[in-house]
């Protein structure tokens, strides 16, 4: 049934979206950016594929960093508030309105990286599996699979820590970023089920932002 | 499958929180024991939706293809651009459906068609969608006629037991505010106040279409009148003028809000957009019926000779723009309040067929925009 309140929530999302990101991670998401392009933009000129660009926050970034990015997202509010963002540089970058699910039709091998920013956690399980397996492909062997996102903290404490404020936390994550998310459980073996070899995992905000980076074997 | 304890009271909670989002995990399921030839049915995640869907299949071997669809109702999540074009692929693609029948075809909940397109499904994906009841308990029926939908099932109710629902949605979360705002100072409040909100809620909807025009003013009056009784009732002391007060907002907030948003029946007033008008380029119709095959409220009528649509039933529009949406020829559009036409695309883009953001959007829109700012 049609609820008004909740269209009106929905609507304004799009505008609340980073200033709301930015207040639930604590201002911890761009360090987790900034981590992210670094690893993505190691050799200047890289072709770099993003998946679920959002707002455009970590594409500025990657192209700031010389990168030429390719990059898609399946809303074309989205795309328009990240072109904007972008402003000039806006033309040296490729833009798709696409889901993630199609990245299949791109060509094998054909980006040095692929970076996907709260992306996954937005996906079901399979679709996530998918998109991993995809990305492994277009991505040429030796090239790198960069993941920041949402995860599940580990260890006993934490975990207990997180669950407790899950409900809450998932609550101000909707009003405040019109968001509904899961964080994974454990990105680094999704990575590895896709066929990726895990390099390295960096944590932020106790345990619940992570920053994941994998190489596609040669 | 008989209905179980867990089932009843997430039912419960989840019709009470309705407006929450509350997601189930997105994928493939099954009911009964499909196979290769089995109907495929895509649905969003909203975990209620899910659960009744398999209730509804009972006694059909059939396919649920679960998309993600924020974790929001079909209606609400195809409006709001959760559950559009892209997030049908992305389920049919990847959850696992293709190895499993032989067929590409799948059918969609008709209240999806205000968000996705169904021959940009197939140009993307390769699989045909057609859009069925509205309601999910349809479906059997819709099986057993070979995919044929009747009048009836085009068209969303809004009986008894949708009005209880929506009075439940509305009650749970004022009578809780309110009880919850009266506890501290006035804790003998609490009750009375809950069940004063609950008992509103449910005379509201269910004496909705009763309740004469204009209900904006009747209701704002009422919401003032009540205020002032909880301000004065509340007695001397901040604490209990500062109780009164809040009451008195929360009652405010729930007799203004514009309740034709969520009912069926009644495009509302509150908003400019919602005076939106819909209208037919005749020149364009071709007659292929898209628009009257998605329209919840059967406001268009088929006409041969030539062959096309003419709106009957403007009144009933409740400017969902599912027509305009599934319109192959862009044939359907809206008007807004000055007659200004707002492209079909724009609505296709941007979602959210019964609000604003769209004009923003449109060329037209941001003149408007920016005259009413300059004014
Ligand atoms: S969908 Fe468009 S072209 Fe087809 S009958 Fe309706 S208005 Fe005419
Ligand atoms: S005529 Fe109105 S109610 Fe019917 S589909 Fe179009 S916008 Fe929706």
């Amino acid at each position: 049934m049609s609820s008004l309140a909740l269209m009106r929530w929905l609507e304004s999302a799009p505008d609340r979206y980073d200033a709301g990101m930015r207040l639930l991670t604590l201002g911890r998401l761009s360090r987790v950016h900034r981590a992210a392009a670094e690893a993505a933009c190691a050799e200047p000129g890289a072709r770099v594929l993003e998946i679920g660009c959002g707002t455009g926050a970590l594409t500025e970034r990657l192209v700031r960093a010389g990168a030429r990015v390719t990059a898609l997202d399946h809303s074309a509010e989205m795309l328009e508030r990240a072109r904007t963002r972008l402003g000039e540089r806006a033309a040296g970058v490729e833009w798709l309105e696409r889901s993630a699910s199609e990245i299949d039709a791109l060509p094998d091998a054909s980006y040095d990286v692929a970076v996907a920013s709260l992306c996954l956690s937005d996906m079901g399980a399979s679709e996530r599996a998918f998109v991993l397996r995809a990305l492994a492909a277009v991505v040429r062997p030796g090239g790198a699979v960069v993941i920041a996102d949402e995860v599940v903290p580990n260890g006993g404490l934490r975990r207990a820590v997180h669950a407790l404020v899950r409900v809450p936390q998932a609550a101000l994550g909707w009003l405040l970023a019109g968001a509904v998310s899961s964080p994974l459980r454990d990105p680094a073996a999704e990575l590895r089920q896709a066929g990726l070899r895990v390099q390295s995992e960096r944590r932020w905000l106790g345990g619940t932002l992570a920053l994941v980076v994998a190489e596609v074997p040669a | 499958m008989s209905l179980r304890w867990s089932d009843l009271w997430r039912d419960v909670a989840q019709t009470a929180l309705r407006l929450v989002p509350w997601p189930t995990e997105p994928g493939l399921r099954s009911v009964g024991d499909p196979g290769p030839e089995s109907p495929v049915v895509v649905t969003g995640n909203y975990d209620l939706t899910v659960r009744r869907l398999v209730r509804a299949l009972r006694g059909v071997d059939a396919w649920i293809v679960v998309a993600a669809s924020g974790g929001i109702n079909v209606w609400c999540a195809a409006s709001g651009g959760h559950l559009t074009t892209h997030q049908v692929v992305a389920a049919l693609k990847t959850c696992g459906v293709e190895e499993r029948v032989r067929h590409r075809r799948a059918v969609l909940p008709q209240l999806a068609a205000t968000g996705v397109i169904g021959r940009d499904v197939s140009r993307r994906c390769g699989w045909k969608v057609r859009f069925g009841p509205a309601r999910a308990d349809d479906l059997p029926e819709y099986f057993a006629n070979r995919d044929q939908k009747t009048d009836a099932m085009r068209r969303v109710r809004f009986g008894v037991v949708e009005r209880l629902e929506m009075a439940c949605t509305w009650a749970a979360p004022t009578a809780f505010l309110l009880a919850a705002a009266a506890a501290p100072f006035r804790p003998g409040w609490s009750i009375p106040l809950a069940g004063g909100a609950t008992a509103l809620s449910v005379a509201l909807f269910l004496g909705y279409d009763r309740i004469p025009a204009p209900r904006r003013t009747l209701f704002a009056a009422g919401a003032a009148i009540l205020a002032a009784v909880c301000v004065t009732l509340a007695g001397g002391g901040a604490p209990a003028l500062a109780t009164g007060v809040a009451a008195g907002l929360v009652l405010a907030a729930v007799l203004t809000y514009d309740y034709s948003g969520t009912t069926p029946i009644e495009g509302g007033s509150h908003f400019e957009e919602r005076r939106w008008r819909i209208v037919l380029d005749p020149e364009r119709c071709d007659g292929v019926f898209s628009c009257w095959e998605v329209c919840p409220e059967a406001c268009f009528e088929k006409r041969q000779d030539p062959r096309r649509v003419e709106i009957a039933y403007h009144e009933r529009c409740v400017r969902c723009g599912a027509c305009v949406v599934q319109c192959p020829k862009d044939a359907l559009s809206f008007n807004d309040a000055d007659g200004r036409r707002i492209e079909p695309d724009v609505i296709r883009r941007f979602k959210l067929n019964l609000l604003g953001k769209r004009v923003v959007a449109s060329p037209q829109g941001k003149q408007g925009q920016e005259e009413a700012g300059t004014r």
